[in-house]
């Protein structure tokens, strides 16, 4: 099967490739993986706390391509949003926007899950209760 | 793999003669090759209990003499409809030979027709505490890579590779020995005749370990490449 035009085209260039300090107050880090195929993501984002708006984000990616555009295109998404509108994305949305065919449906989750994880774990770091619906759920 | 199986078996009719029968291959009134029953699965077809201990010596043999019986080989004067039952069910029994001869795939496939795992439902946990260790090694992977395509010195990160292979070697072991530990929990269950929800707890741990071994596994592959 083919790979759509624009999963090639993040898999070729992926945007926001690196990390940031774990360390960093203001950074959240989600680190997730799918165990059926060995992939394994993180996402990280520094997100400013007056605003709750995501200045910068960065992924890395082990994985298919699939799942290196679902990264690459999700960073590109956070990036300008506030923690809420961040935590919209529905990897249904992603799906569509890269044209994932049904095996390569989990790629998206995997990445709608990095970045509630990554969300969850700043908010930890801020003392910010995470309700149910807003863990990493899959 | 088809993990499509209903969970109630219908009565099965012949469909030659549509006599009622309990024949699994041959109809026991006619005497044509049936097909595979619905709700049938692997084991059925070796008329195996549903346990993960199986016997390889006499599960080859039963193979051999199915695969004998079955062959489109012996159907090459019957009607049209026998070749094709017979060409159907002798590759349903190579699939389901091949399942069950590997210890993993005979799990997997227990594990859907259980409904323990859903094909295309992809909602597997990855292990948390394995995570942090297999992006590390990821890292030490990629760092290998170019290290080799800058053709500089790789002795160190070599050495940190090969310490990380062996102690992923080692956590293959132990998953490996959980997983029969627990297939041996899983056969006396059934010995038992647990019920469905002493079932869906040793299957899901089952599970669980079987997605642990799967991350360890492609780990301890992709190292042992890059370090050939």
């Amino acid at each position: 099967m083919a790979y759509s035009e624009k999963v090639v085209d993040h898999y070729n260039n992926p945007r926001n490739v690196g990390s940031l300090s774990k360390e960093d107050p203001n950074v959240g880090t989600g680190l997730v993986g799918a165990p059926e195929c060995g992939d394994v993501m993180k996402l990280q984002m520094r997100i400013n706390p007056e605003t709750q708006v995501i200045e910068e984000a960065k992924f890395k990616t082990f994985g298919c391509g699939s799942a290196i555009a679902s990264s690459s295109l999700a960073t590109e998404w956070v990036k300008g949003k506030t923690v809420e509108e961040a935590l919209a994305i529905k990897n249904t949305d992603i799906v569509r926007e890269l044209s994932l065919p049904p095996v390569k449906i989990h790629c998206s989750v995997l990445a709608e899950d990095a970045i509630k994880a990554a969300i969850g774990n700043w908010k930890k770091k801020h003392g910010v209760e995470v309700p149910e619906h807003e863990k990493a759920s899959h | 793999m088809s993990t499509q199986l209903p969970v109630t078996n219908p009565p099965l009719v012949c469909w030659n003669c549509h006599e009622r029968t309990i024949g699994t291959h041959f109809c026991p009134g006619c005497g044509k090759l049936l097909q595979l029953p619905l709700g049938s699965d692997y084991f059925a077809m070796f008329e195996l209990p549903r346990k993960l201990w199986i016997e390889m010596g006499a599960l080859e043999q039963k193979f051999l003499q199915l695969s004998w019986k079955l062959h489109p080989d012996n159907f090459v004067s019957a009607t049209e409809q026998e070749r094709e039952i017979s060409l159907k069910r002798s590759s349903e029994l190579n699939d389901a030979y091949r399942t069950l001869r590997d210890p993993i795939a005979r799990v997997e496939y227990l594990l859907a027709i259980e409904g323990t795992r859903k094909n295309g439902e992809n909602k597997q946990q990855a292990p948390p505490e394995l995570l942090e260790e297999v992006f590390e090694l990821n890292e030490s992977l990629d760092e290998l890579r170019e290290a080799k395509a800058e053709g500089s010195d790789t002795a160190s990160l070599r050495q940190r590779l090969e310490a990380a292979e062996k102690n992923f070697g080692e956590k293959l072991k132990d998953v490996d020995g959980a997983l029969q530990s627990k297939a041996r929990e899983w056969d006396g269950a059934i010995d038992a005749g647990a019920e469905v929800p002493d079932r869906g707890k040793i299957m899901a741990q089952l599970n669980d370990l079987l997605n642990r071994r799967s991350y360890i596994r492609n780990l301890v592959v992709n190292v042992q490449k890059e370090l050939l």
